[in-house]
């Protein structure tokens, strides 16, 4: 009886002694993770980094520290990626060399990313449950953002508005005399074309970015404004397409109000499942300037879009809520 | 390699049956609050956005619609001498934050839908609709349009080539 049991688990004790040699072996395969030198770390209030230091500053900086755990391949393989994927689009280390509106706008995307629940990566957070950012902590970051600017630069300010609002009546004025004439325009570099019907469609929404000091219309084509209509508008159908146009916010008026200053771009958000089903089913583009210039140099743009359209995955990638009412007979 | 581990990892994940639930912020739904509620001469959603503006001190957001007259003149011309048969419409929202976007604010309840007609030269009507649902308000009509009426007349179209 007992020799029949040894015999058999025999082979087993095999494996398990060839797969625990296998991992021991995989340990050396280590690709090289450094810390290079912070040059230019981010300059905030102690307790905003404090909470970006405990939450982010692991992949998001050079100041890399790895609990024993993610010492240990696999693991190690996959924080490794994770932290030269994140260095490269955002590094707490070397972010103090860019220009302050640009800081504030990745701090802004930053907060956005942990209010929509997209960071840190969800797989990090269950095994790093102390980099989750707490409620309070995001109330700290969100108000940090959010209190007006030292209005010691407010005559920098002024100067700047004035420039743009001669700019802006200049580029009114060359469009205003040329919008019958037809552009040339080419399309995105992943191969979608521009539509210069996008100003027929009908508004879905609109939006006040005040982190930018932008506005924006977003327009949807027939088949997208049937799509709310009937509501169905996750997935979004085949043949739906979406326009954002954003213009710079003017200098506001004497009465307070801020009119839409100069044209910034035109985006498009084209759904055919599987023409494009390689870039979450959607078709991205991103047309600039009164000239509708493509955007990016070449295809691996729209890696920027799905980035970061990301947080909105499970919304079929589209953050607009859409009014409805578009339709004959509206509500 | 990384795929490998991927995949131990995402095996790691399944037996572990941790699924994350959706963000409320992410959940699918239609921003009712926004839609235009009332008895309306016409659906100004179903013109052709002419431009747009925000007002800070009230905390609202305005887009100006065109019908096909009125939304191919202003796109050719700077003057505000609508043809007749151009329809302006304005609606106008408060503002909620974007829940989707921290930096954003969206459209809310609209506060006020306006109308412009031109009828001829110089001639227009203006219509005002306001409250919940959206009743008329103020009406004027005849030559000269009342200041307002001039005031959304000489918005001129933003920039969509």
């Amino acid at each position: 009886m007992g020799s029949v049991l040894q015999s058999r688990l025999r082979p087993l004790l095999w494996i398990v002694g060839v797969l625990f040699l296998v991992f021991v072996g995989l340990q050396f395969v280590r690709p090289k993770l450094t810390n290079p030198p912070v040059t230019a770390d981010l300059q905030t209030p102690a307790e905003v980094k404090q909470i970006l230091r405990n939450s982010c500053y692991n992949c998001h900086s050079n100041e890399t520290k790895l609990p024993w755990f993610d010492q240990v391949v696999p693991a190690y393989w996959l924080v490794t990626a994770d932290v030269k994927e994140a260095r490269k689009h955002l590094n707490f280390s070397e972010i103090g060399k860019l220009p302050a509106a640009q800081q504030k706008g990745f701090l802004f995307e930053a907060v956005n990313m942990i209010q929509m629940g997209a960071m840190p990566l969800p797989a990090y957070r269950r095994v790093h449950p102390d980099a989750v950012v707490t409620p309070d902590q995001l109330t700290v970051l969100r108000n940090y953002l959010t209190t007006p600017p030292d209005p010691s630069n407010a005559a920098e300010v002024g100067a700047k508005a004035v420039t743009d609002a001669a700019a802006t009546d200049v580029q009114y004025g060359k469009w205003v005399q040329a919008s019958q004439t037809a552009l040339e325009v080419k399309p995105e570099w992943n191969g979608v074309p521009f539509d210069p019907d996008y100003k027929n469609w009908k508004a879905i929404s609109s939006t006040d970015r005040f982190d930018n000091h932008t506005m924006r219309e977003i327009l949807g084509n027939d088949v997208a404004v049937k799509a709310i209509a009937d509501g169905h508008i996750n997935p979004w159908p085949d043949g739906a397409a979406f326009a954002k146009v954003a213009w710079q916010q003017a200098a506001p008026d004497e009465k307070g109000v801020v009119k839409t200053g100069a044209f910034i771009q035109v985006e498009l958000m084209v759904k055919d499942s599987a023409k494009y089903a390689s870039s979450e089913g959607w078709g991205w583009g991103r047309w600039r300037g009164t000239d509708l210039k493509p955007y990016g140099k070449d295809a691996q743009f729209q890696n920027e879009c799905m980035s970061c359209h990301e947080p909105v995955a499970k919304n079929d990638h589209v953050y607009t809520m859409p009014f409805s009412g578009q339709t004959a007979g509206g509500q | 390699m990384r795929s490998l581990g991927v995949c131990l990892l995402g095996a790691v994940v399944a037996l572990a049956g941790c699924s994350e639930e959706t963000n409320p912020r992410v959940v699918t739904r239609l921003n009712t609050d926004a839609a235009l509620v009332g008895e309306l001469p016409s659906n100004p959603l179903q013109g052709k956005v002419i431009t747009s503006w925000i007002d800070r001190k009230d905390a609202t957001m305005s887009t100006m619609f065109g019908n096909d007259v009125a939304w191919k003149y202003a796109r050719s011309n700077s003057d505000s001498k609508y043809p007749a048969g151009a329809v302006l419409s304005v609606v106008t929202w408060g503002q909620q934050e974007d829940p989707r976007w921290f930096g954003g604010s969206i459209p809310q309840r609209p506060k006020a839908v306006e109308f412009v007609t031109v009828t001829g030269p110089g001639v227009a009507a203006y219509q005002r609709y306001e409250g919940s649902p959206l009743k008329k308000v103020a009406s004027v009509e005849g030559v000269d349009p009342n200041d307002r009426a001039s005031y959304l007349l000489a918005q001129r179209a933003a920039v969509m080539p």
